[in-house]
């Protein structure tokens, strides 16, 4: 599967049997929603969670979702203190987060109910990304 | 059993026989649109069925490897997955058919579907999605399911009724797009020969645009009504071929329970799937316009028969849903089959299961697994650049 950022083909990176998609160019991530059905171990939990985001006004660049090639859309993920805004396919395919979003959401804590998503990409990349990002 | 295949064969030629009227009417609406000449309709006729015959040439030489083509589908060895080679193999044993090659979808969403000309040239086809989900005893029903549609000819009769479709459509296409297009050229080319025919001419050319929307519509309603039935009966020989109906029913259970619409299909192929493949959520399709009957019934008729045989499905269809049954009288004089019991593998721990589809699929595709000593595992693609790769996790670069 190619990286809808910068179109290099990504890597796929396993942790307790969940696979995300990992664009080693720009450090972008690509949930899949049959990983997130892993995940949860729940199809109708999953779909909630996807689309579950409201449709952000924002002019950000556009992307393509990597499977089926639709535009995605940019979606507002939100808790009381912060929001960060990901992309996410109309057809529910799954979610695509950017290097700077992905430190967002961990620092967000409570991304998805049971913290499920957070804990696994902070496993993934939780101790490289989050002290780069700290410095900021 | 002989004498079923050429019920089926006899409903098949009905309903082709059905669908090439509608294809030569819509030939003799539009030739007659162009000119007031009966010769024009007859020309029209022509035409259209000269269109489905390179059509239906074309689907008879390599229709089942265009369509395995086209839904991405990847030509599965014994050693690649030793279990579903094995319960192939024995459904096709038990069905006395030879042993058809077997391909999986890499598509997370369950189905599958069989196809091919003949059973000498058939191909089971299924889902990475359904493989990771299902144990023995359901992948066992959904096999049957398949090797039932081989055994009754389904597979020629959706690949020749399904490309009689795609001419109706594409001829009806052609045409509306063309008099979207062309209007202006044609009034004044009607105007400049006769004026008395003129009205005529108008009329014939409001039935033609009218036969051209009607015909899509008339041909898809006779495609789907067939391939309802079929779905019934191909159950029932599951049911047979297995002697344990609850497989197929808990594998039903499970494909139903998914959402996701599967990215490789469309409205063509889709009766050829054991699910249709195209239904959403909370999208209730009217009876008529659906190529697959639900699957809450299909279960319930599954778990109502008393024992295995053509027979007892009969009945308990007629008890599940108070229609008249589907299966042809003839296959009702079959001697009595028994329930087996349940084989061993219970349900296994469906994560990891997945995830070993996941990398069988991923492996054959030419995937590099690399593990890093943190404990992450990365699986480098085989049109990835880069000699090595660093773990995101720990940092360590690895070589690929």
């Amino acid at each position: 599967m190619d990286c809808p950022f910068c179109k290099n083909p990504m890597i796929i990176i396993e942790l307790d049997e969940v696979e995300t998609d990992y664009c080693a160019d720009c450090g972008g991530i690509w949930l899949d929603a049959g990983e997130l059905e892993l995940l949860f171990a729940d199809t109708q939990q999953t779909n909630q969670l996807i689309a579950s985001f409201r449709q952000a006004d924002t002019d950000e660049k556009i992307h393509l979702c990597p499977i089926c090639l639709k535009k995605m859309q940019k979606v507002l993920a939100a808790d009381e203190k912060q929001s960060v805004i990901i992309d996410r396919c109309p057809k529910g395919h799954g979610l695509w987060f950017e290097r700077s979003e992905l430190a967002q959401v961990l620092a967000m804590g409570n991304f998805d109910k049971e913290k499920k998503i957070v804990k696994l990409l902070s496993g993934m990349f939780g101790k490289n990304e989050t002290e780069g990002e700290n410095g900021n | 059993m002989w004498e079923q295949i050429r019920a089926n064969k006899r409903n098949s030629i009905l309903l082709l026989a059905l669908m090439a009227t509608v294809l030569a009417l819509l030939g003799w609406f539009i030739g007659r649109a162009f000119s007031p000449d009966p010769a024009a309709g007859l020309f029209g006729i022509v035409i259209a069925l000269f269109v489905w015959m390179i059509l239906a040439m074309v689907s008879f030489a390599g229709g089942d490897a265009i369509f395995l083509a086209a839904s991405k589908a990847t030509p599965v060895t014994k050693d690649v997955h030793p279990q579903l080679f094995n319960v192939v193999e024995e459904m096709a044993i038990a069905a006395q058919l030879p042993m058809p090659k077997i391909y999986i979808i890499n598509d997370p969403a369950p189905n599958a579907f069989a196809t091919g000309r003949n059973p000498q040239k058939a191909s089971v086809a299924i889902t990475a999605g359904l493989l990771g989900r299902l144990n023995r005893d359901e992948l066992q029903g959904v096999i049957a399911h398949e090797m039932s549609h081989i055994l009754h000819r389904d597979i020629l009769f959706v690949t020749v009724a399904g490309v009689m479709l795609g001419a109706i459509v594409l001829i009806s296409e052609i045409f509306l797009r063309g008099m979207f297009f062309s209007s202006m050229s044609r009034r004044y080319s009607s105007r400049s020969r006769s004026s008395g025919g003129g009205q005529a001419q108008a009329i014939m050319l409001v039935v033609a645009i009218i036969a051209a929307i009607l015909a899509p519509i008339m041909a898809t309603l006779l495609y789907f009504a067939l391939s309802r039935k079929r779905e019934y009966l191909a159950d029932a020989g599951a049911a047979r071929l297995t002697r344990y109906p609850e497989g197929l029913a808990s594998a039903l259970e499970k494909l139903s329970q998914n959402t996701t619409p599967l990215s490789v299909a469309n409205k063509v192929t889709a009766p050829m799937y054991i699910v249709n493949p195209l239904q959403k959520k909370g999208m209730k399709l009217s009876d008529l316009t659906s190529t697959h009957p639900p699957i809450s019934e299909r279960v319930r008729v599954l778990r109502g028969m008393a024992g295995a045989s053509f027979a007892d499905y009969s009945e308990a269809f007629r008890k599940t849903t108070k229609h008249s049954t589907p299966i042809p009288s003839s296959a009702l004089k079959d001697e009595a089959v028994q329930i087996r019991s349940a084989g061993s593998q219970k349900s296994a721990d469906s994560k990891k299961q997945i995830r070993d589809i996941g990398d069988i699929m991923q492996k054959t595709a030419g995937f590099h697994f690399v593990n890093c000593s943190c404990g992450l595992k990365m699986k480098v693609p085989p049109n990835y650049k880069a000699h090595q790769v660093k773990c995101p996790r720990c940092g360590k670069i690895s070589a690929v």
